[in-house]
Formats: C-alpha cells, sequence, structure tokens
C-alpha cells in the first residue's frame, strides 16, 4: 500500500464509538470521536474523568474488551484502518509503530520479571535481534530515560525503584521500539510535583530526538500548556473543542473550556472564591437530549436542546456550540445561513 | 535467608515443646497405668523395665529429689507472675522500650509460672509421680530414637498398646504406603487442577467455566469419607472393578494389584483436592489477570498465549506454590479418614486406629510427628514462597 | 434557589447548578447494611444457599419436634420396606431394623446441625475475643498469642479432636462442641487481628480517641463492627466444616453414637449394609451435602454483600 506519506496524517479518528453494554444499560463511552494526529505533533486530550478520553486511547490500540465494543468508525493509521486489520497485524503495531504508557507506574510493571527483561522483551518481540542486544538496547534505553546506573539497574525488579524511576521505565519501554505515536494517559498523575515536571522534560526532549507524535491524555491543564501543540477538548464522550494549543486557551469558544480555564487558581491573583462550574458531569446512562453540557452552560438557550454540530469557528479551530465564533447566541432570522438554520429551524418547531 | 531459616527453626522449639506438653497432657489423663497392658505372659522383663523407665515410673513415688524442687521453683516464679501481670496491666504508662521489655520478660514469667502451677497440681496426684519428671523422662527419650534396647528393639518412643511393637517400626513401616498414596493424589491434583483453574479464569462466565465452577462447587462440599464410601459401592460392588479394601490382595506384589488397590482410595482423594485447587487457581488467576501490567503486557503487542502463560502465570501461581508447601504435612496425616474407609495401612489410618483403640504411645509419636510436620510445611511454604515471588525478602 | 422541572432550563447559574445535581442524584442515601442487603440479594447462589438453609433448619427444629421419639421406633416387621406411595410419613422407607429413616434423618439432621452451630459460637466468641485483644494491644501480647495461635495451629487439628473426644467422652455432644471448637477458632482470631491491626490507625479510631473514648469502647463500639465482616463470612463457612468434622467423628465411632441420631453415625450404618440397601449412604450423605453447599453459597455471598472493597467478581 504506497501512500504519500507527507499529506497523510500520522493517525486519524473518524466517528469513532464505543460502546460498553453493561447490566445496567448501555454506556456509550466514546459517541462519536474525531480527531487527527500529525506526524510529531503532541496533541493534548483533556477532559474530566469519565469523559472518554482514556477509552479513546485504549481504541486506538484495540485493547478493548467485554463489556465493551468498538461500535463504529475508522481509526486511519497513515491510511490503514486499524479497526480491520487482523489480530496479528495489530499486534505487530502494538508496542511498535504505537505505544501507550499508563497512569499508575506502580502496578503497570510485572513484578516477577526484572526491569530489563520487560524491556527488552519489547525490543525481541519486534525486531530481529538476539538475546544480548535486545538486553544492550534496554541498558540503552534506560540511560536514554535518564536512570543513573543502568547496567545494574536492568536487573532490578520494579519493587525496588521509586514510583519516577518506574514511569521512567514503562517510558524506556514504550521507547525502545521507536514508535511513530506514542500514546500517554495521565503518566504524571500518580507522581509527585517535582517528579512530574522531570518526566514532561524528558517526554519532551525523547520526542525531539526520535521525531516521535505524541497523543498525551490528562485531566492537567498545566500540563497540556507544557506539552501540547494542539489540544482537543471532550465531554461525556465527544469532542467539544479542538485547536491548536495558542488558540485554545487565549481563544476558548465552548462555554466548557472556558469554565475549565477560568476554573484555574492563578497565583498572585486576590480572590474570595474559586470559579466553577456548576453541577456534575452526567450520568452515562441517563444523558441528556441535545447538548451533554446544556445544563452546566451558563449560556443555555431553548435551541441546545437539539444537540449541535462541531462548528468551524476558524482556520483549525472547531467548537461544538450553537453560539456564534464571536460568542452570541445564534441569529434564527434571516440573517442565518446553513446549518445553523436548518437546525434552528428544527428545534422551533420542536419547541412548538 | 539462611538466617531466617535458622531463626524459624529456633523458633519452632518452643512450639514443639508446647506442642509435646498438649499431648503428654491429654494424653497423662488416661486412666491406669500406662503399661498395665503389657504385662503378660509375652512381655519379658526387660521390656517392662524399658517402659518404666520410658514412662518415668522408676523416679521415687515420694519425688523429693526430682520432682518438688522444679515444682517448688516454678511456684515461685508463679507468685512472681502474678505481680507481674498487674504491672502490665498498670505499665501501660511506662513508655517505649521499657515498656517493651519489661513486657517481654513478664511474658516469659507467665508462661514459666503457668507451667509450674499446673504442675504444681499434678504434684499432688496421689502415688504417682510428678507430671514434669514423667514429661521429662519421656521427652529426653523421644529425642533420642535411635536408642536400641539389648533385644535391638527402637524402644524410644515406646510400644504400641495393641501388638507390642516398637512405635518407631510401625510408624516407619506405614510411612511408605501412606507417600504412595498422598504423593500419587498430590501429583495428579496439581496436574489436573492448575490447567482447570487457568481455563475457568481464561474464558471466565463461559459455559466452560460456569461447568467447572458448579463440578468444583460440589466436589469441594463432599464430605471425603462419604465421597469414599459412595465410589466403593459403585466401583467396587456394583460394578465389580476395584476391590473394595486394602493395599495388596494377599500374598500378591505385583505393580498392577497395587494399581488396582490404589485407584479408588486415589480417585477419592483427587477429586476432592481437585475441587479445591482449581477453585483457587481460578480465584487466583482471575485477579492477575485484572492487574495493570497484564494491560500493559497487551499494549506491547504480546500474543494472547505468552501474556497468559509468562506473565499472568507467573503471578498467579505464587500463593499455589506457598500451598503446596502448606500441603506437606497433609502428605503424611491428611488422609486418616479415607484410608481408614479403604482400610488402607498408611499413618494417618493408624493414627485413627491408635485413638479408637486407646493406644497412647502410638498416638503420643503420632501426634508429636504430625506437628513437627506442620511446623516443617509451614517453614517449607514460607521459603519457597520467598523463591518465587522476588519481592519477598527476609 | 430555583424550583425546576425537569425539562426546564433554569435561568441562574445557581438554578442549573442544582438543576444538575438533581437529575443526576435520584438514588436516595442508604446504609451499609441496606446496601449489603441489596447486593446480597443479586447474588442468585446466595439466596439459594439462604433458603436451602433457612429449609433445612426449619426441617431440622419442626419435625422432630412433631414426632417426638417415634425417630428410634423399631419395628422388624417394617424392616426395610422400601418407600411406597401409600404411606407418606415413610417418604424414605425403612432401615434394616425398621426405624422410618425420614423421621431419623431429620433428628440426625438437627443434631448435626446443633453442633455445627454451637461450636462456631464457640469458635467466633473465643476467635473475636483473643483476635480483638492481639489487634489492639499490639506488640507484645499479640507477639504472645500469635505464638499460642501457631501452638494450636501446628497440632493437627482433626487428631485433638478426636483425642479430646476418646478421652473426655465418647458419644457426649457438649464434648464434641468445645473440642471442635477449642481447636477452630484460629482462623476467626487472624482474621480480626489483622482487621483490627489496620483499623487501629485509621482515622475514625484516632477521632474518637482524641475525643476521650476509652478502649473497651472504641473496641467494641467502633473497630468490632468493621471488623465483624470477615467474620461473619468465617463463621458461615464454618459452620459447613464444623457439620462435616462432627460426621466424620460420628462415622468413626467417637461423636454421637446410636440410638442418638447423627448423619454421622447414619452413615457407619449404611455402611454395615451396603449391600441390602444402598441407598442408605445417600439418604445422609446428600443431606450433608445440601448443607455445606447451602453454607458455602451463604459464606460466598455475605463476603460480597459485606465487603465494600470487593474487587473482582468471580
Amino acid at each position: 500500500m504506497s501512500v504519500d506519506r507527507s499529506d497523510q496524517p500520522l493517525l486519524q479518528i473518524k466517528d469513532l464509538r464505543t460502546y460498553f453494554y453493561t447490566q445496567d444499560g448501555t454506556v456509550k463511552a466514546v459517541d462519536g470521536v474525531s480527531y487527527q494526529i500529525g506526524d510529531g505533533r503532541t496533541v493534548g486530550v483533556v477532559g474530566e474523568s469519565g469523559c472518554g478520553k482514556s477509552i479513546t486511547a485504549l481504541s486506538v490500540m484495540r485493547l478493548i474488551e467485554q463489556p465493551g465494543r468498538i461500535v463504529e468508525g475508522s481509526i486511519l493509521l497513515r491510511g490503514r484502518d486499524l479497526l480491520k486489520v487482523d489480530d496479528a497485524e495489530m499486534r505487530d503495531i502494538r508496542g511498535n509503530q504505537i505505544s501507550m504508557i499508563f497512569q499508575e507506574p506502580m502496578t503497570s510493571l510485572n513484578p516477577v520479571y526484572t526491569c530489563g527483561d520487560q524491556i527488552s522483551e519489547a525490543v525481541s518481540l519486534h525486531e530481529a535481534v538476539g538475546r544480548r542486544d535486545a538486553w544492550q538496547r534496554a541498558v540503552d534505553m534506560l540511560r536514554l530515560v535518564g536512570i543513573p546506573d543502568p547496567g545494574r539497574r536492568a536487573k532490578q525488579y520494579p519493587h525496588e525503584l521509586s514510583g519516577g524511576m518506574r514511569q521512567r521505565v514503562m517510558i524506556a519501554m514504550a521507547l525502545s521500539t521507536n514508535p511513530e505515536l506514542l500514546i500517554a494517559d495521565e503518566p504524571t498523575t500518580a507522581l509527585d510535583v517535582t517528579i512530574q515536571a522531570q518526566i514532561l522534560e524528558l517526554m519532551k526532549s525523547l520526542r525531539e530526538r526520535n521525531r516521535m507524535a505524541i497523543m498525551l491524555i490528562t485531566h492537567d491543564l498545566g500540563v497540556i500548556a507544557e506539552m501540547a501543540d494542539d489540544v482537543v477538548v471532550m465531554y461525556a464522550g465527544q469532542v467539544v473543542e479542538q485547536s491548536d494549543a495558542d488558540t485554545v486557551f487565549e481563544k476558548p469558544h465552548h462555554p466548557y473550556t472556558t469554565g475549565l480555564l477560568a476554573s484555574i487558581p492563578r497565583l498572585g491573583e486576590k480572590r474570595q472564591r474559586l470559579e466553577v462550574i456548576q453541577g456534575v458531569v452526567p450520568n452515562p446512562l441517563n444523558l441528556p437530549k441535545g447538548c451533554l453540557f446544556k445544563r452546566r452552560c451558563p449560556y443555555a438557550m431553548p435551541v441546545c436542546d437539539t444537540p449541535p454540530p462541531l462548528q468551524e469557528i476558524a482556520r483549525g479551530h472547531v467548537s461544538r456550540c450553537w453560539l456564534t465564533p464571536a460568542g452570541e447566541p445564534p441569529a434564527v432570522g434571516p440573517e442565518a445561513t446553513g446549518e445553523l438554520a436548518e437546525a434552528a429551524a428544527a428545534s422551533l418547531q420542536v419547541m412548538a | 535467608m539462611a538466617s531466617y531459616v535458622f531463626r524459624r527453626i529456633i523458633q519452632s522449639i518452643p512450639l514443639l515443646f508446647g506442642i509435646a506438653i498438649v499431648c503428654f497432657f491429654l494424653v497423662s489423663l488416661a486412666p491406669g497405668s500406662p503399661i498395665d497392658r503389657f504385662r503378660t505372659a509375652r512381655t519379658s522383663p526387660e521390656t517392662i523395665r524399658n517402659l518404666i523407665h520410658l514412662y518415668g515410673l522408676d523416679q521415687p513415688l515420694l519425688p523429693i529429689e526430682f520432682g518438688s524442687w522444679l515444682a517448688f521453683g516454678l511456684t515461685l516464679v508463679g507468685a512472681v507472675v502474678v505481680a507481674g501481670v498487674g504491672i502490665v496491666i498498670v505499665g501501660r504508662s511506662v513508655s517505649g522500650r521499657r515498656r517493651r521489655a519489661v513486657g517481654l520478660g513478664l511474658i516469659a514469667l507467665v508462661v514459666l509460672g503457668a507451667v509450674g502451677v499446673v504442675a504444681l497440681n499434678w504434684a499432688a496426684w496421689g502415688g504417682e509421680v510428678t507430671w514434669p519428671g514423667r514429661f521429662i523422662a519421656w521427652i529426653t527419650n523421644f529425642l533420642q530414637p535411635w536408642q536400641v534396647d539389648g533385644n535391638g528393639n527402637l524402644f524410644a518412643w515406646g510400644y504400641s498398646f495393641a501388638d507390642g511393637q516398637p512405635v518407631i517400626e510401625k510408624i516407619v513401616e506405614r510411612v511408605p504406603n501412606t507417600l504412595i498414596l498422598m504423593g500419587t493424589s498430590l501429583a495428579l491434583t496439581v496436574v489436573i487442577a492448575i490447567p482447570i483453574g487457568i481455563l475457568g479464569a481464561v474464558r471466565q462466565y463461559s459455559l466452560l467455566d460456569k461447568l467447572i465452577t458448579v463440578l468444583a462447587t460440589i466436589g469441594y462440599a463432599m464430605p471425603t469419607f462419604w465421597l469414599g464410601l459412595v465410589l466403593k459401592f459403585v466401583f467396587a460392588i456394583k460394578l465389580d472393578l476395584f476391590p473394595l479394601f486394602g493395599m495388596h490382595a494377599y500374598g500378591d506384589t505385583s505393580i498392577t494389584d497395587l494399581l488396582y488397590h490404589m485407584a479408588l482410595p486415589v480417585l477419592t482423594l483427587t477429586i476432592v483436592s481437585v475441587a479445591g485447587w482449581s477453585r483457587y487457581m481460578r480465584s487466583s488467576m482471575l485477579e492477575v489477570l485484572h492487574q495493570d501490567y497484564v494491560r500493559t503486557a497487551k499494549a506491547k503487542g504480546l500474543p494472547r498465549s505468552r501474556v497468559i502463560y509468562k506473565h499472568a502465570l507467573r503471578n498467579a501461581l505464587i500463593p499455589i506454590v506457598t500451598l503446596l508447601g502448606l500441603t506437606i504435612p497433609s502428605l503424611l496425616i491428611g488422609a486418616a479418614v479415607t484410608e481408614f474407609v479403604f482400610a488402607w495401612p498408611g499413618l494417618g489410618g493408624m493414627g485413627v486406629t491408635a485413638v479408637i483403640e486407646r493406644d497412647y504411645p502410638l498416638v503420643l509419636a503420632f501426634v508429636m510427628t504430625g506437628g513437627a510436620m506442620v511446623i516443617l510445611g509451614n517453614l517449607i511454604a514460607d521459603v519457597l514462597y520467598a523463591f518465587v515471588d522476588p519481592r519477598i525478602k527476609y | 434557589m430555583e424550583n425546576t422541572q425537569l425539562g426546564q432550563i433554569p435561568t441562574t447559574a445557581a438554578g442549573r447548578g442544582q438543576a444538575a445535581i438533581d437529575e443526576v442524584d435520584l438514588t436516595p442515601v442508604r446504609t451499609y447494611w441496606q446496601l449489603a442487603r441489596q447486593r446480597f440479594m443479586q447474588h442468585r447462589l446466595a439466596v439459594v444457599g439462604l433458603v436451602i438453609m433457612a429449609t433445612l433448619v426449619t426441617a431440622a427444629i419442626v419435625i422432630p419436634v412433631l414426632t417426638g421419639n417415634l425417630f428410634g421406633k423399631t419395628s422388624l416387621s417394617l424392616a426395610n420396606h422400601p418407600p411406597s406411595l401409600l404411606n407418606p410419613f415413610a417418604p424414605l422407607g425403612y432401615d434394616s431394623i425398621g426405624i422410618n429413616i425420614f423421621l431419623r434423618l431429620a433428628k440426625a439432621l438437627q443434631t448435626s446441625l446443633f453442633v455445627g452451630f454451637s461450636a462456631v459460637s464457640i469458635i467466633v466468641v473465643v476467635g473475636i475475643t483473643v483476635g480483638a485483644l492481639a489487634g489492639y494491644f499490639g506488640g507484645a501480647i499479640d507477639n504472645l498469642l500469635m505464638r499460642f495461635v501457631d501452638l494450636v495451629l501446628s497440632l493437627p487439628s482433626f487428631f485433638i479432636i478426636v483425642m479430646m473426644v476418646a478421652l473426655f467422652g465418647t458419644g457426649n455432644a457438649i464434648v464434641v462442641i468445645v473440642a471442635i471448637g477449642v481447636v477452630g477458632w484460629t482462623t476467626a482470631a487472624r482474621l480480626v487481628r489483622g482487621e483490627f491491626l489496620s483499623l487501629r490507625e485509621a482515622d475514625f479510631v484516632q477521632a474518637a480517641r482524641a475525643l476521650g473514648a476509652g478502649d473497651g469502647r472504641i473496641v467494641v463500639r467502633h473497630m468490632l463492627p468493621a471488623a465483624l465482616a470477615p467474620v461473619i463470612v468465617a463463621a458461615t463457612l464454618g459452620i459447613a466444616d464444623s457439620v462435616v468434622v462432627e460426621a466424620t467423628l460420628s462415622f468413626l465411632g467417637f461423636g454421637i453414637q446410636p440410638p442418638e441420631a447423627s448423619l454421622g453415625n447414619m452413615l457407619t450404618n449404611a455402611q454395615e449394609f451396603f449391600y441390602r440397601n444402598p441407598m442408605l449412604i445417600m439418604y445422609p450423605g446428600i443431606t450433608l451435602v445440601l448443607v455445606v453447599l447451602a453454607a458455602s453459597f451463604l459464606g460466598d455471598g455475605l463476603r460480597d454483600a459485606l465487603d465494600p472493597r470487593q474487587r473482582v467478581k468471580g
């Protein structure tokens, strides 16, 4: 399959739907999510717990298990649909072209095998190298991620290392096969703040070195600000805003994004109260009709009973909201154009 | 590790001592003189003499030299202890290290005092030698099983009341029989139960898993002896495939005959064991399969079989290995009731028969051996655990 | 706070917040015990176990009370009579000496269950006491008590029970109960000790102590309820064990003797008349299996229901 690399993004998620069929009902964890990751770009996926950002990542890796299922959509890795390849091919891609690191370094490493063993396993699985070479590569990777005395550390067991070091080992393991895309699911959430900073620095230098794209999943806007080129904001299984990092931080459009940004406490600011977004995330078994954010939104309007489409606010900036790019409620008179007008008209009929 | 093992062995000594006391205590309560049964035409004077020596019955009736200083000293200690216990309760206001030292010292006194108080009571047992004296006489002999008397008998553990045979010989005779039975059953159990457990966990909620769970639950719920009876009825009587009792047909020492006789008891034991072990294996495997590192292994691109057999299984087997260590004691004494039902000439069956027949020397020796095996088994289980789980360091 | 009806979007931010919470928070608050009962009821097997156990216990109480000494009534003319529709009072027929098997079975069940439950009571009381003392005071007292537990555990328990029964009273139900209880309390003690050791440092205990509560009050009112859950489970499973031990004892001839009825001695009897009436093995045996199954299911269900930290369903 010869595909011109220059115009295919590295990863393209199109209309992905992953549902969980539980005893209590169907949970639509990921419901129509689309975004893409370009070569060498870092995309930060941000949202509250339960918004579907991790499930999206697991769907990309095809690690979704019962009672979950990827119901619809396509995931194109350089044009190849990952949801259509067979198991053997997928295993080839996992850990090789796409690597993933997880949140809990304490429990993500197998306690009965040495760190070196676990890294060299990844290497020898995907490349035709002998045991000694694989071990050497493991030691090299440990050195690369900044672990002192890597030769000795490689022979140690995970419980003999601290949390920060374990996460470095995880990163070493993930990078040992030179993946094109690294999916990092909350990589620093479980670590101390100082260690967090170190790990982020490490990731930055490694992506420089390897020209690696990163899907960085986190709920921490500070991490996004540090690392991300592009930002995808998710809420209740949907993408609600997407643009490059500067735009999202300086000119957010969706009320959820504005709410998130406003709720960050800032040093030096004199305030009596912190800003909050009123309410709680909707119960996935009982989602509201229309816009999923409407019950918490300060701008909620009657038209919000109709699910808003992803509007293009500016070039490369989309937002799932009825508000105009200027932030005004949508016009429903003769000035209104296109999709918005149709939808508004439809909602008027509904209300009538 | 070596120092740990050494420490454990040292710790076992008071434990064994405690077991010895408990057994001796229980048996001492049996009525009648222990050696009355031996005074038949058959027993030689030397045997009687050894017995008297063994049970400390050759101590003077009024034990001025041997018993009383012991009892007196211990009573003194006991009095100190009563005061000591009071101090322990009050002494919670004493801080830190001193409290620990005081506490430990007083507890040592409590133990000795308790022993002494009991000893004092038994010292008043009219006409007989004091309990501590007899105990010491018995245990000094017990700890030297290699002693041989003039007739070449290993008399140190006493003679069986039932047939006069030295207890040591009786026990040693039976050990291989039990080992054959339990060893085979254990091997079969491991070979069958572990794959079943893995299968059930890997295919959780499938039809196969449900079937396995149901069968295992029922198997586990069946009393072993009843299962033995049922199997005897079905296979030995109705179908006439296997013999009912014993280890060999009279005079026949061939392997095939042994296998025939072994079949039903081994089947009984194995069914119940497999039911228990497979449930254990399954739950251990399930717990491991939900761990984060299994997800990491999959994310690396490992094939499913490698994830299960290399990463998950290695962790899931850890508790199983310790279980193996803990079943070592049962290798010798575990099949008692089954041996009884099938009249298999094994150690456990002999123990049961010994109690039925009030054959106290045998019972004593048997329980002591059992206790030692349990302690040994626990130690082996802990050592194995350290070997298998790199997180454990002693 | 505005009153919002569902469907209407409230206009103030506060109102919207409240509406959002209202929408989600429709589940009323339940107590620990209510939640536990709900979880228990969802467990089909546990409910089955409860039903079976309840049936067995009821039968064990009611039938012997109604029939009194009839279970021991022999009648050579009815010897080995098979069950027939004409005689609904003997649904299992008669044994070799004309005893009504069904009635005897009920009486035997009563005895076995009585021994089982009583022995478990001793186990629970002794176990909780020892475990609580060891776990609460810790240190040297814990050490001593645990050495004692080790000692009891090192003894081959079955043989000690057999020895105690043989020495102190063959055929005496009380002796059997005490023997089983004295040997079996170690697991419960360890469980309670474990819970207490971890609870000792728990915040709510520190808080109680800071408020001036004395040791006794803390132990009884605060820590015991939390530590009870594993004990309840162990006790239920212990019933199964105790009943089987009693049956084994009676089978071997130490425990309950004829003419008293026990599931175990019914099996001894059955063994003698193996050839004549093989079904005699099945009735007491299946009853035993039912008791053990019911207790096991109950125990599993209770474990899932009472443990709020339950991990994997499996």
